[in-house]
């Protein structure tokens, strides 16, 4: 009877344990985007996941759901403390925006409340003016700098994201203080006050700005990354106008599941996820939309979050 | 209607207000709490008018709940808050719909009781009630709500 | 007149059917309580990446257009709205609707949608550059004035009393605090945690309108004389088309206060319908109908919300601005396709652009047409028994609710505001002005903030904040307002004071 009794146990455990390795997924998965509908992160999630429904992907389609508020805050506290853990919910990252926010605390995440699954893209961040603005490079605008301390306002798309990362390094690497303007609502609105002139300078998404660039919009100054970037082969990095900037602020966006997921999960969505970002209808598709791409793996996502940890917990330290 | 009637609402909507201002002016970052204070001095200084008005038993407008009214209402909200607070989540959307809506029906419809065409046809109701549902928000729009029980 | 010459693209057949499609998808995804127009759209962009540039932006377009004009009919017959645009349509259409006019409220609001819709959209096609440079004119410092404006319309929008409606509006921009703040990223009055996305506005609305709706239903107890609830009365549509005519004001008034707030980004399609609706009512001599089924507030609130259709989009396409959730969908639809809005998409893809704003044009006639459809058969379907709207509308808020963002939490802050409000309404408060408040709360909030740096920054609160004809303008119709509501107040008190005297002498 016993013996019987074990068998069955047996059996059922690898029934349903069996069952959860080789047929996941065997319904919908949804996967979670901190920002709204239309925003780049949101735009970019909805391209790279539209495979997802293939036989060599994961058979099963990705459905996006928005969560958006307080630059990402309120979709990542909620992926840490409320999502299930089960392979069916996923969540995009915003590197560096979810590390520089732990860092600064009053959210319940840190990098060890996540599991890094793919990479999909990196965005740098890059300065932009208004086009009929009389700064024609980084010299005139830190000249108006420091002939003005505190009063050349700028935005981004809040504390504490990569924009905002950026603004630091900058005011830091020149050494001048300047009025770093946090806008609501992503960097739509951050973009619509340099082109207004509500501000007289920004820090925006080099997708965005380049798209504005084309529109005859704005004008920009400088790249905060270590090389050009191949949509924007003529601006020049920071580094290259004689500011000391690296790429700690370059938005890398990519696909995490929370703490605690199943290890088989884990493990299957690493390897079938960057075949997927590598489908050519995804890649053409974003080249399309102006979207860099950047494939990175789980293992050398661990790594680049572990680093920017420790570059931003530096950068930081002085806030 | 009576005065306390009117006096417990307002007396609730003055004490919420007089924590909100409270928490306002207590809480840091002040920067971030800026804008819930002024707020709150506008809701406090309205909420406590309407509080002594309600005290004074000035307070006309609106028709309160007669006690016909509230024995009426009771099982409704109840079933109600079981089905959204516990029954959804706990038995899945579609399983806890069906119950709720076919209690809910039961409860409020007119017709007899007592004869077994009147149960088909609430039975029929729901049916096709919660078949709209599934096949608008399930399949139509994909939107995978908590499965528990059933479906 | 480049727009004409593009006609033709939008009857080819496929366009033509996707066109019909999308219209009445939207009609129907817009009457679904829970699926604003935004949602809508996001919805079937995975569609649109089989199909072509030009055929995929008119399938969107068709759908925004109808979802929009959509959310009328669950306003009207359910009194839930189904995005913050339907609002204004619930005060007087669903009134009109428990008189049993509920399929003349339909007809009139698809006519208004249609004449201010098409209206809309033909100032996209002629002012587009003027337009932009308006829409650009519209900084932190107007923005805040314009919300500021708003909330002077709480006190009004509830006739009942003044105080009871300022203090509601007053709980509506304390509830919008809760949550994160958007810009500093602090926590306020999360004391749930189905609190920490802080109270989404979709959720909220259906609570605050269906549950009182649910539970004042099962108030009623058991009603032995059986189908009673919402009698529709036939009406013929040439009669609506006469009704409409006879009240150009509340048509013109809707119709230019939508296409004006409709282009101002960030803020415009939330409050386009209230406040053509609190101005229509201000100018109409007859004030005190509104409310009680007038038809003039269906006309103003519906012709207003599809009127900002076409001028929202204006930012979007002329400078790559999205200056609403749907316009910054719309991008995506674009992107995806490798079209960048701006002068690129009039320059080098002129066919995409006009084929786009032209389906808009005929999206609107055809959600007309439609819509009467959907009016006349209102009058069959609507005769539902009391017992069984009850679990509908609650089954159906639970569901809408939640799938605004796939939470619970969600479903339980719609639950707690619902029945919260019940008790409320029963002691004087109102739904309305509390949405408002929730609604313009963070509007005048973040760009208080912001405004308020770049003044520290650069010249000073009161010459950024009070200076520029702009700011003059917008400051002196708030006074307006205010003066107008005070006076009106004080008017009404000599008229309501004078025969009790005469009878107390």
């Amino acid at each position: 009877m016993k013996k019987l009794l074990a068998g069955a146990a047996m059996a059922l455990m690898t029934l349903t344990g069996g069952a959860y390795a080789g047929d996941y997924p065997d319904r919908p998965v949804m996967m979670m985007v901190s920002y709204g509908a239309g925003g780049a992160t949101d735009f970019q999630a909805r391209i790279v996941t539209m495979t997802a429904g293939n036989e060599d992907a994961l058979g099963m389609p990705i459905a996006i759901i928005n969560k958006p508020g307080a630059g990402g805050r309120v979709g990542w506290n909620w992926f840490a403390t409320q999502a299930e853990a089960d392979g069916y919910t996923l969540a995009a990252y915003n590197i560096p925006h979810f590390i520089a926010q732990s860092i600064k605390g009053g959210v319940d995440y840190s990098a060890d409340s996540f599991e890094p699954i793919a990479n999909w893209g990196a965005d740098p961040a890059v300065f932009v003016v208004a086009a009929d603005s009389p700064m024609n490079s980084m010299e005139d605008a830190l000249a108006y700098a420091k002939e003005n301390p505190g009063k050349l306002t700028f935005s981004g798309a809040g504390l504490f994201v990569g924009h905002h990362i950026a603004a630091l390094q900058l005011e830091k690497a020149a050494g001048v203080k300047m009025a770093y303007i946090p806008t609501k609502g992503g960097g739509a609105a951050a973009m619509k006050a340099v082109i207004a002139g509500d501000v007289l300078a920004g820090v925006n998404n080099l997708s965005d700005a380049f798209r504005a660039r084309e529109a005859g919009n704005v004008k920009i100054l400088g790249v905060f990354d270590l090389e050009r970037n191949e949509f924007l082969p003529d601006v020049p990095t920071m580094k290259e106008q004689g500011l000391d900037i690296d790429n700690a602020s370059v938005n890398f966006r990519g696909i995490m599941v929370p703490k605690g997921t199943p290890q088989d999960v884990i493990d299957k969505l690493a390897a079938t996820v960057p075949e997927m970002f590598a489908n050519a209808k995804v890649a053409g598709k974003m080249k399309a939309g102006g979207s860099p791409m950047h494939i990175m793996t789980r293992n050398e996502v661990k790594e680049m979050w572990a680093a920017r940890e420790a570059t931003l917990k530096e950068l930081l330290a002085g806030l | 209607m009576s005065r306390t009637q009117h006096i417990i609402p307002s007396g609730l909507v003055f004490a919420v207000g007089c924590w909100v201002a409270w928490v306002s002016y207590t809480q840091q970052p002040a920067d971030a709490f800026l804008f819930p204070r002024l707020i709150s001095t506008a809701f406090v200084v309205l909420a406590g008018w309407t509080f002594v008005k309600a005290l004074l038993g000035w307070s006309k407008i609106g028709t309160g709940i007669p006690r016909r009214m509230a024995i009426n209402l009771a099982p409704g909200l109840i079933v109600s808050l079981i089905y959204v607070f516990w029954a959804a989540k706990t038995l899945g959307f579609y399983t806890a719909t069906t119950i709720g809506f076919f209690i809910l029906l039961s409860l409020y419809d007119p017709a007899p009781h007592d004869q077994a065409k009147s149960w088909i046809r609430r039975a029929i109701v729901t049916a096709c009630f919660v078949a709209v549902m599934y096949s608008v928000f399930a399949l139509l729009l994909k939107v995978y709500t908590p499965r528990e029980i059933l479906f | 007149m480049e727009f004409i010459y593009y006609f033709g693209n939008v009857f080819e057949p496929i366009s033509l059917l996707l066109l019909i499609g999308g219209t009445i998808g939207g009609l129907i995804l817009g009457a679904t309580p829970g699926l604003s127009p935004t949602m809508a759209v996001a919805l079937l962009i995975p569609f649109t990446f089989q199909l072509e540039a030009v055929q995929g932006l008119i399938l969107l377009g068709a759908a925004y257009t109808s979802t929009v004009a959509g959310g009328a009919v669950s306003a009207i017959l359910l009194k839930i709205p189904g995005a913050p645009a339907n609002i204004a349509t619930t005060l007087d259409g669903h009134a009109m609707a428990k008189k049993g006019e509920g399929a003349k409220a339909l007809q009139l609001s698809f006519l208004a949608s249609a004449v201010g819709g098409v209206f809309g959209v033909l100032l996209l096609i002629f002012l587009t550059p003027l337009l932009a440079k308006w829409a650009l004119a519209f900084g932190p410092s107007h923005l805040f004035w314009l919300a500021i404006l708003g909330v002077t319309i709480i006190g009004s929008l509830d006739s009942a009393s003044v105080v009871k409606g300022l203090l509601s509006g007053c709980i509506g921009l304390w509830l919008a605090t809760i949550g994160f703040d958007d810009i500093m990223g602090a926590q306020r009055f999360i004391f749930h945690p189905s609190l920490g996305g802080g109270i989404n506005i979709i959720a909220a609305l259906i609570g605050l309108f269906a549950i009182p709706q649910v539970l004042t239903m099962f108030a009623k107890g058991r009603q032995g004389d059986g189908i009673e609830v919402i009698e529709v009365q036939k009406h013929a549509i040439k009669d609506a088309v006469r009704e409409l005519l006879s009240r150009k004001r509340a048509m013109a008034i809707g119709t230019a206060v939508g296409s004006v707030i409709g282009l101002i980004p960030g803020v415009g399609g939330q409050i386009a319908g209230l406040v053509a609706y609190d101005q229509t009512k201000k100018f109409s001599p007859e004030r005190k109908k509104f409310g009680t089924g007038h038809p003039e507030g269906v006309i103003a609130a519906e012709s207003a919300n599809n009127a900002m259709v076409g001028p929202s989009l204006v930012p979007l396409l002329t400078l790559s601005i999205p200056g609403s959730p749907t316009a910054a969908v719309l991008l995506g639809g674009l992107l995806i396709h490798g079209i960048f809005p701006g002068t690129d998409l009039f320059d080098n893809h002129p066919d995409v652009a006009w084929t786009f704003i032209n389906s808009m044009l005929i999206g609107q006639v055809l959600m007309c047409l439609f819509g009467l459809y959907i009016a006349g058969m209102a009058a069959k379907v609507a005769q539902v028994p009391q017992s069984v709207m009850a679990a509908v509308v609650l089954g159906l808020s639970v569901f809408g609710a939640y799938s605004v963002q796939s939470s619970m939490g969600d479903v339980y802050v719609m639950a707690t505001l619902g029945v919260m409000m019940f008790f409320l309404e029963r002691f004087g408060f109102s739904a309305a002005p509390l949405v408002l408040g929730l609604i313009l709360g963070p509007i005048a909030e973040a760009n208080f903030i912001q405004g308020s740096m770049i003044a520290n920054a650069t010249d000073g609160m009161a010459p950024y904040f009070l200076g520029g004809g702009l700011n003059i303008l917008l400051i002196a119709i708030v006074v307006a307002s205010i003066a107008y509501s005070v006076w009106m107040e004080l008017r009404q008190h000599r008229i309501t004071n004078t025969p009790q005297e005469e009878t107390l002498v």
